[in-house]
């Protein structure tokens, strides 16, 4: 079930902290809505991945009203952090636990510490972290803060206690200046989203102003979990190749680094890679020069027989869950989903899911809610420079039978992959990849299908059931007269014989109009002869 | 009603009709219980149905029949009417009843209305909303049944009226023809219930107008001509087509025919000779292909070669009345329609398209009663000056 953890440092933390817009911290608002998304996304990877329910606990509290400082505290139920790892973790941009080729919400290995860079730009509270990983007899807790210079953490205070009722998890406090009244409706609506996708969750939110809402669990299945893979040969650039190098623990030669540290390559094509090359098979992988490194990296682009990409990293939701969460939020009267085959991009696969719901209690507006996710994550702002809602417009949705200019219909679209093509480190909205840009149109247009019929068949059946009114009204008088000619002038065999051509007459028209539940109409209906 | 007070010949018809009702009907039942598909199949009532039978020189129902299927939605409302009717009808003949059409109209009148089950009215409709809509669901159910209205003892109004030397056993009793005073015998409405017992006459003469009629008979012109007079007081009804057609198949009566010089005259004629368009399918049993049309023609008006007219200059002046534009559109119709194409009827409509003039029966009487009634009328049967 759990995935192995690899830790590994990259680079400095300066850059970030003089650029908080690229992180999504620009503004007060934006910086607690992103506070909130950044912990509650580690709480879910700490825990679906790795097999566990998540119960997810968000507070926010006001506790400073002149300077509007609001303390962000996010608690779960998922496998805790090894306490000598949490310092790094937290205290050191760009290191991470997620720098790792598999399907993971957070992909920067900068989130969360963008937060509390900008916590303490502005405020002088360190991050409190508690922390209990499995199986642990204690619990541990940390007071830590950044040292920008030198992308160190610096550890405030640190203290462990035992460990009695079997707690395991995380729970995380940052301290930030907000604008909870701007925020509120973009934190809910991330909430109420990640919720959507994510129907074996529990969550409970306290927000500032001391309103409980209780999100509970609707299922108790959990998709399967991605697994780790090597990376695919077309993934990876120059420097990505070089830090795979620095951070190898052997002394592989160029060969065997071919062989072990990717997915497709075997003995034959190694040798093939390396003739592309030019390079000798034997050469130690360590001792490559820039020059080698750059045409070890061509060959690994110009050749063309590499099978595509695995898709065991990936985790999909899965149609049931879709139609599940869209089900339980929206109250649509009709809800159908499709979870589409892997495809590859750019040596890195994808998988495309979208869900539609429609009619019922989702409210008419003049576009359709659209809900994008990206490997299971809701992504809230900047909608309509996204690739998703860019694909929803050029669908001419009338031909999938939406008569009427105003919708009443979510499409719901999630995008996994190794590698979100995002437009920024926000991670707030997709580009335009061109084979993604298809899979999505093709995934929108195949659950569209399915909408269409529904459609269909629906306008067959309110049609069918139009002419059976008409039916209706003429059953009994038809019914009645026929009888006449069997009674003999008795009004109870009249009764008798009406009521047994009534069902002869029903069963025809019921096979006539193809009304399986024909019983119920007659049931709704009544002629009176006035 | 007790036996004493209805006749005997009633109380068959009645039977037999209730009978082929039932037996009809009776049989769609069957058809739904064995899962078939609920129609009618009933001959069309058509002009394009309505086919000239040459040889026997009247007008029948053709073979062309339209299927009345309750389920399909344009035709289940006339279904349920069918029904509806049929049952009514039916129900009148085993209670010994007599309804008229307007009877019919109102016992089968009624509305439907569908409503949910919590009450509220989704859609109401009566069965049937004017007479004209219920009539034409009673002459369905004579088509469908082959019963004519008169056989399943359905009564309209008495239009027909009747002298002459002629004795006849109605119900229960014995009338003679020649003895009702200024008045006449109203022709019943069932005349294949009526006895022909003696008679004594030569030929049958039916006038159009019924004051022409009247003066006739009191001019005393049945009992000078040994003639029987008939009026059908305008467009003829069926019954006293059907009395017509007897008298002249079984008394082997000639009829002669006297109606307006203009087109709704000549379909008169020829509804008394071939049938009618819109009941074509009981030709057979009121049509009468021997009836001749006496007058009043173009040439007793204009003359021809052959003949002066019957008019002066003066008269012609001031008793013709111009064509109207209805009256040429329905003349140029009638000379279309294949019984009217023989040689005598086409001159007789050209004539009348070129001078664009008609005449009523009435102008030859203000000539003169007795010039109409022991001159023209007696002048033209003697010279066999008609049109067949």
């Amino acid at each position: 079930m759990s995935a192995k953890e690899k830790f590994t440092s990259l680079s400095p933390a300066e850059f970030f902290k003089r650029n908080p817009e690229l992180a999504g911290f620009p503004n007060p608002a934006r910086a607690l809505y992103q506070t909130v998304r950044e912990l509650v996304e580690n709480s879910l990877d700490a825990t679906d991945v790795h097999g566990i329910l998540p119960n997810i606990k968000i507070v926010i509290d006001l506790i400073d009203e002149s300077r509007q400082i609001y303390k962000v505290n996010v608690t779960d139920n998922g496998i805790g952090i090894p306490p000598h790892e949490v310092p790094n973790a937290f205290g050191k941009v760009l290191y991470s636990s997620k720098y790792v080729n598999r399907q993971t919400r957070g992909m920067y290995g900068l989130g969360v510490k963008a937060a509390v860079l900008y916590s303490q730009m502005h405020q002088d509270r360190p991050v409190e972290i508690e922390t209990s990983p499995i199986n642990s007899k204690r619990i541990y807790s940390f007071k830590l803060k950044i040292d920008i210079n030198k992308n160190e953490p610096i550890i405030v205070e640190r203290k462990s206690m035992t460990n009695n009722n079997g707690f395991h998890g995380t729970s995380v406090s940052i301290y930030i200046p907000g604008d909870w009244s701007k925020a509120k409706p973009r934190i809910y609506e991330y909430i109420r989203r990640t919720y959507i996708i994510t129907p074996y969750a529990e969550f409970i939110f306290k927000d500032p102003e001391g309103n409980v809402t209780y999100y509970p669990r609707l299922t108790n299945k959990i998709p399967k979990p991605p697994q780790e893979v090597k990376p695919h040969p077309y993934g990876v650039d120059r420097e990505e190749v070089k830090i795979m190098i620095n951070n190898l623990k052997k002394d592989y030669t160029v060969k065997e680094f071919l062989i072990n540290e990717f997915q497709s390559i075997g003995e034959t094509t190694a040798e093939k890679l390396l003739d592309l090359s030019g390079l000798k098979e034997n050469k130690k992988v360590k001792s490559l020069s820039e020059e080698e490194i750059t045409k070890l990296v061509e060959a690994l682009k110009k050749y063309e027989d590499f099978r595509a990409p695995s898709a065991d990293s990936l985790s999909v939701i899965g149609e049931d869950l879709i139609e599940l969460g869209l089900k339980k939020i929206f109250n649509p009267e009709f809800v159908a989903a499709v979870s589409r085959k892997p495809k590859a991009y750019q040596g890195h696969p994808f998988i495309v899911e979208a869900g539609i719901a429609y009619g019922g209690s989702i409210p008419v507006s003049e576009e359709p809610i659209v809900l994008r996710y990206a490997n299971k994550i809701p992504l809230i702002y900047d909608e309509k420079s996204d690739v998703i809602w860019k694909v929803v417009e050029e669908i001419d949705w009338k031909r999938y039978g939406i008569e009427s200019d105003q919708y009443q219909m979510v499409i719901m679209v999630h995008l996994c992959s190794t590698k979100i093509p995002y437009k920024s480190a926000g991670k707030e909205s997709i580009a335009e990849v061109e084979d993604i840009e298809k899979e999505i149109k093709n995934t929108l247009m195949e659950v569209a299908r399915k909408l269409k019929q529904y459609l269909s068949e629906k306008k067959k059946e309110e049609e069918a059931k139009k002419k059976l009114l008409t039916y209706l009204k003429y059953v009994p008088e038809v019914s009645r007269s026929f009888a006449v000619f069997l009674s003999n002038g008795s009004k109870e065999l009249i009764l008798k014989y009406q009521s047994e051509i009534e069902d002869e007459l029903f069963r025809i028209i019921s096979k006539k109009l193809n009304l399986a539940d024909i019983e119920e109409y007659r049931k709704m209906y009544k002629v009176d002869s006035e | 009603m007790s036996s004493e007070l209805t006749s005997k010949v009633d109380k068959e018809a009645r039977k037999r009709a209730a009978a082929v009702l039932r037996d009809k009907f009776l049989n769609l039942i069957e058809q739904l219980k064995k899962g078939e598909p609920l129609i009618m199949e009933i001959p069309m009532r058509t002009l394009s149905n309505a086919i000239y039978d040459e040889k026997r020189k009247l007008l029948l129902l053709g073979e062309k029949k339209l299927k009345r299927n309750f389920l399909d939605l344009n035709e289940a409302r006339r279904f349920m009417q069918t029904v509806l009717m049929a049952s009514i009808i039916y129900d009148a003949l085993v209670n010994d009843e007599y309804p008229t059409i307007r009877d019919l109209y109102y016992r089968g009148k009624h509305s439907l209305v569908l409503k949910s089950i919590d009450g509220k009215i989704i859609s109401s409709e009566n069965t049937w909303d004017e007479q004209k809509e219920s009539d034409g669901v009673i002459v369905d159910i004579e088509v469908f049944t082959s019963l004519l209205r008169e056989e399943m003892l359905i009564l309209s109004k008495e239009k027909g009226k009747v002298v002459g030397n002629l004795r006849i056993r109605s119900g229960n009793d014995i009338i003679d023809l020649s003895k009702t005073g200024h008045g006449a015998y109203a022709i019943e409405p069932t005349p294949d219930l009526i006895d022909f017992i003696d008679v004594d006459a030569e030929f049958v003469l039916v006038v159009e107008k019924d004051a022409v009629f009247q003066q006739l008979h009191r001019a005393g012109f049945w009992k000078k001509y040994k003639s029987i007079l008939i009026t059908s007081a305008g467009q003829p009804d069926r019954a006293t087509r059907r009395f017509v057609r007897r008298l002249n198949e079984e008394l082997k009566l000639p009829i002669y025919i006297l109606t307006d010089a203009d087109p709704y005259g000549w379909y008169i004629f020829s509804v008394f000779r071939i049938g009618s368009i819109s009941l074509s399918y009981e030709s057979e049993r009121l049509a009468t292909p021997d009836a001749k049309f006496l007058g009043v023609s173009m040439s007793d008006i204009f003359g021809n070669a052959k003949k002066k007219p019957y008019l002066s200059d003066i008269e012609r002046k001031n008793y013709i009345i111009k064509a109207k534009e209805a009256d040429i559109k329905r003349a140029e119709e009638i000379k279309n329609y294949e019984w009217f194409k023989t040689k005598a009827w086409q001159e007789e409509i050209n004539t009348f398209l070129q001078k664009k003039a008609k005449l009523e029966i009435e102008a030859m009487a203000s000539k003169g009663l007795k010039f109409l009634a022991f001159q023209y009328i007696p002048e033209k049967i003697s010279n066999k000056d008609y049109i067949s």
